[in-house]
Order: C-alpha cells, then sequence, then structure tokens
C-alpha cells in the first residue's frame, strides 16, 4: 500500500480509518474489534470512527484516535435487524423477498443514519484504508463510499452466525471489501462458501495467551485439581433450562469427580452430592485459574464468534468437550483439543473418554500446541492483520523477546 | 510430543460405536386426545319436545266442533267421548310424564358417565406421559452406565438432589464464598 502523504508531505505512517458501530471490549466482538485496531496500531495511524458517545468529539483513546459522532445507533434497530434475518431465514423467503427495496429500508432502518457524519470525518482524515468493523454496517460502507468510493476497504466480518453471513442484503459489503478477515477457519469457510473469493478472506485469529500467574497457584474453589469445570449461561434457579440439565447430568454422571458448575447468580462446587455455593464468576482471572487447574472444561455456551474461553483453557492444557453446533467445535475437531456433544448421551461418554489418563494427555497436548500455534502469539496477529491489509510492518517496533 | 496423534473424531466414532448396541428408548405416549363438548350425550331438541307435549288433551275442547246443529252434536259426542276414556287418558298422562322424567335423568347421567369416562382417559394418558418421561430418564441413565455405580456410593442426599434438583436445602452447606 502507498501511503498518501498531506500536504505538507509530512505523512510518514499510513492512515487507517476503523468504523465500528460499538466501541467496547465486553463481547467477543467488540474485543476483537479493539485487537484488530491495536494490531493495526503497529504498523499505522489507526483512527477509530464510532456512532457512540454522549458528545460528538475527537478524543484519545490508548493509541488509537477516537472520533465519537454522538448519533448512537438504538439497540431496538439492531434487534429488529437480527429478528429480521433470523425469521426470514427460518421461513426460508424467496430471493424476490430478500432483495426488496421495502425489506432493506427496513433492515437498515435506524442503522444507517447514524453514520452520517462519518463521511465528513473520512474526508477530513484522508486514510489509506477504511476498515470496517461487521458485515452488516451498510451504514459504514456507505459512509466510505460516499467519502471515496475508491478507497481501500478491508472487513472484519464479526460473522458470528452463518444465517448472517449469507444473508444476501450483506452481500455488497463483502464484494466492496478488498480483504475480509475471519476470526476462526469455520466463519472464513462459510464467508468463502456464500461469496466466494477465497483468496480475499483471510482467517487471522486472536491474540490470547496463558496467564502465567493462573499456573502457579489453583483456586481451590472446587479443588486442587482433577475436578470437571462446566460452564453455563443460566441462573442457578433455572432448572428447566437445557444447559441446567446437562451440567445436572454430569455431575450425577461422575458422583466420585469434583464438579465445578459456573452460573450466572452462583458458583456452585459439587462434591460427592454436597453442594457448595458461592459467588458467580467475575473477574477473568478467576475463570482462568479454574480452567488452568481443572480435568476438563465443558462449556456449554461457547462464545458465538471464535469460543474465547474454550481457547484460553486449551492454552492452559485443559481439554475441552463442547456442543457440535457450536464455534467451539472447531477447536476441539481442526485442533484436535477436545471432543464435542450432540445430545446428552455423547456428553457423558466424551467426559467419560477424556477422563481417562492417556486419552487426556493427549488431547491436552495437541489442544495446547493447537492454541499456542494459532491463537498463542501477538506477534504472528499483527504479522497477519498487517499483511491481509496490505500493510507492512516494516515500521513496527522490534518486539521483545528476552 | 510424546504421546502418538489421537484423532477426536476417531474417537467420537470409537464411542458411538461402543455405545450404540446398547441404545434403547421406550415407547412415546400415544397422542393426547382433547376432550370435545359434543362428545356427551346431549340431545336437548327431542327433550325439549316432550317436555312440552307430555299433557296430552284430557277434555274435549267446544271450539273445535263449530257451530250449528253438526256442532252441537260433535261437541256432546266428544264429552261423551272424553268422559269415557277419561281415567285411561289420566293414566296415560301420568305414565308419559314418568317416561319424560325417566328421560331427563337418564340424559343426565349419560352425561356424567361420559365425562368420567373422559377424565379416566384423560389420567390415563397423564399416567402414560409420566411414566414413559421416568422411562426416558431410566433409558438414559441405563445408557450412561452409571447406575450400579451411582446407586453404590451416591448418598441418599444426592439421588435427592438428582431428582428434583436443587432443592435439598438441607444438603446446601452456608453460603460461603469459595
Amino acid at each position: 500500500m502507498t501511503v498518501t502523504p498531506t500536504a505538507d508531505g509530512r505523512r510518514l505512517r499510513p492512515v487507517v480509518a476503523l468504523l465500528a458501530a460499538h466501541w467496547e471490549s465486553k463481547t467477543e466482538e467488540g474485543w476483537i474489534t479493539r485487537q484488530v485496531a491495536g494490531a493495526l496500531a503497529w504498523v499505522a495511524d489507526v483512527h477509530v470512527i464510532t456512532p457512540e458517545g454522549s458528545t460528538a468529539g475527537t478524543s484519545t483513546d490508548s493509541v488509537f484516535t477516537l472520533h465519537r459522532m454522538a448519533t448512537p445507533i438504538e439497540p431496538a434497530a439492531e434487534l429488529r435487524r437480527d429478528l429480521l434475518i433470523e425469521g426470514l431465514s427460518e421461513t426460508g423467503a424467496s430471493g424476490d423477498v430478500l432483495g426488496s427495496p421495502e425489506l432493506s429500508s427496513l433492515l437498515d432502518q435506524g442503522l444507517v443514519g447514524p453514520w452520517g457524519d462519518a463521511s465528513d470525518i473520512l474526508s477530513a482524515l484522508q486514510p489509506d484504508l477504511a476498515v470496517i468493523a461487521g458485515h452488516q454496517d451498510v451504514g459504514a460502507l456507505n459512509a466510505v463510499d460516499r467519502h471515496d468510493p475508491g478507497l481501500p476497504v478491508t472487513l472484519l466480518a464479526l460473522g458470528a452466525d452463518a444465517e448472517s453471513i449469507a444473508f444476501p442484503h450483506f452481500a455488497s459489503v463483502f464484494a466492496r471489501a478488498d480483504t475480509v478477515l475471519a476470526v476462526t477457519e469455520s466463519e472464513r469457510m462459510a464467508i468463502v462458501e456464500h461469496h466466494g473469493r477465497p483468496d480475499a478472506v483471510r482467517r487471522i485469529g486472536a491474540p490470547l495467551s496463558a496467564n502465567p500467574s493462573a499456573l502457579s497457584e489453583p483456586n481451590g474453589w472446587v479443588g486442587d485439581t482433577g475436578y470437571l469445570l462446566v460452564l453455563t449461561g443460566v441462573d442457578s434457579e433455572d432448572e428447566e433450562h437445557p444447559e441446567y440439565e446437562l451440567s445436572r447430568v454430569l455431575r450425577l454422571s461422575f458422583p466420585d469427580r469434583p464438579v465445578g458448575i459456573t452460573h450466572t447468580d452462583a458458583f456452585c462446587a459439587w462434591h460427592g452430592g454436597r453442594l457448595n455455593e458461592g459467588w458467580p464468576i467475575e473477574r477473568s482471572s478467576d475463570l482462568a485459574r479454574l480452567m488452568a487447574w481443572a480435568r476438563i472444561t465443558v462449556d456449554l455456551r461457547p462464545g458465538r464468534l471464535f469460543a474465547r474461553r474454550c481457547v484460553d483453557s486449551l492454552l492452559y492444557g485443559t481439554p475441552i468437550v463442547v456442543p457440535a453446533d457450536s464455534r467451539a467445535r472447531e477447536h476441539a475437531q481442526r485442533g484436535r483439543g477436545g471432543l464435542w456433544f450432540e445430545n446428552p448421551a455423547e456428553l457423558a461418554w466424551c467426559v467419560e473418554s477424556l477422563l481417562e489418563p492417556p486419552t487426556h494427555d493427549t488431547i491436552s497436548a495437541q489442544g495446547l500446541s493447537y492454541a499456542e500455534e494459532e491463537y498463542g502469539s501477538t506477534d504472528r496477529f499483527v504479522e497477519r492483520v498487517a499483511e491481509a491489509c496490505g500493510l507492512t510492518p516494516a515500521t513496527a517496533p522490534v518486539a521483545v523477546t528476552t | 510430543m510424546g504421546q502418538p496423534a489421537l484423532d477426536p473424531e476417531e474417537v467420537l466414532e470409537r464411542l458411538k460405536a461402543e455405545h450404540r448396541t446398547l441404545f434403547w428408548e421406550p415407547l412415546q405416549p400415544n397422542m393426547i386426545r382433547r376432550t370435545k363438548d359434543n362428545e356427551q350425550a346431549r340431545n336437548r331438541g327431542s327433550l325439549e319436545f316432550l317436555h312440552h307435549h307430555w299433557a296430552l288433551p284430557d277434555h274435549f275442547d267446544p271450539a273445535v266442533a263449530g257451530g250449528g246443529l253438526r256442532g252441537k252434536i260433535v261437541t256432546l259426542f266428544g264429552r261423551l267421548t272424553y268422559r269415557v276414556l277419561g281415567p285411561y287418558l289420566r293414566q296415560e298422562r301420568d305414565l308419559l310424564a314418568h317416561m319424560v322424567r325417566v328421560n331427563e335423568a337418564l340424559e343426565r347421567r349419560c352425561d356424567e358417565l361420559t365425562l368420567r369416562c373422559q377424565q379416566l382417559n384423560q389420567d390415563f394418558l397423564d399416567r402414560q406421559v409420566a411414566e414413559a418421561r421416568n422411562l426416558a430418564e431410566l433409558a438414559l441413565w441405563l445408557h450412561l452406565e452409571p447406575p450400579a455405580v451411582a446407586a453404590a456410593t451416591v448418598s441418599p442426599a444426592a439421588t435427592t438432589a438428582g431428582r428434583h434438583g436443587k432443592d435439598g436445602a438441607d444438603q446446601k452447606d452456608a453460603a460461603s464464598a469459595p
């Protein structure tokens, strides 16, 4: 990529404009967006443009320049869009319906308008590259095209579900992007399946690492070692929920094995039928210590984009057991770091099999190797992102290796 | 890596193959057929007719005889006939009244029995559903293999917790932040 000099000819590094509907790291989508921005910051000046904020203005956020437009997108508009996608995908609506102007207008209602001022900011920045975070952000693409229809665009797809990736309304975003970034191979394959251009769709992984302090001392909430860690996303009183039922199957199937179950409102440690109930897990360091010393991590609700908790578990050498229809399956299957299940019986068999020392040790080593190779290096992540975006990392600081 | 590589897909295939022969599922209960209101033995139209027409005439109405000499003769003959047949007609009226009452009682009883049959059928289906659910749980346990181990080692408290969920307040230690 050639760096466009400014009027006074002093531009030394490329300027990248990253357009993100949300600039926070609570979700996997938000977290990876910040990581991609951080990777780009090694080789470029990164300006983040977001509709968020209560007052419009420019500020510095770590290594980024943050442009808030104070036109936040209403959650209801995003919910309506997601419901429409899910509903139409479920009913198998025909192409005429999916491509109709009325449906497009309904899908974009309240989602394009907040990007109105972005083209002015882009005009002022004169970026060398625009990165759009989220394939559903038609408004961000419109803003880029209003500024310069020829500006190179990289799309960070954030394709958490195949239905949305396949939805025709967003095809223009994929088509316009010179490069599409996918976090996992499953996401990459889904994008290629529906939009083609396999060479333009690049898997970037994510920069994760095991916390050394988690390995130095067990948590002790369930026991020192050898326990099953079951991660759910349900309340401890929600006994009718399938995730609760599955966690119950596990603790009753392995009565001699301590079982720690995370709920949204409590952490339940079971020892031979006795329950110790404590505060819910809120700090990531607590979860890291639990995963680091568990025999197996069973994640009943993995993250929808790339199942970060499962990668974390593999980085600690703890095999995973995950639902077959989740993104986490890739880590178990391609990474050979665990097993996956389709029904309660298979869940119990998988856990039973992984408790056997030879199987456990082999799967543990395979998963650790996979996680370190594909997710365990920040340097490699930066290289992958920079290369995919056509930015040379030559100007990046030399990494400290000692 | 010290151990030989292990393919999770092969592990899963082996697990499924090992358990396939033991797989058993209970029969699903019949589809529950909801009660319809028109299944009761109500035939109110005919019963209403009986209620309104059981009382046959017990005297002659001169108005139907007409006027003139012919009318007087018909009226005289009619009164004579009703006077002669009067005891019989009163007995017949009583008989019809009792028949209507019996029919009314029979209709009520039929409806009661129909409702009772429907309730019994519903109770039977409910029980069948409950037993099927119970068998499904048993099938799962047999499929998972642990009952023998669990029965021998799990404490009664744990068994209760398993059957009813986290309802054993006495099992819980005081909530202590681990």
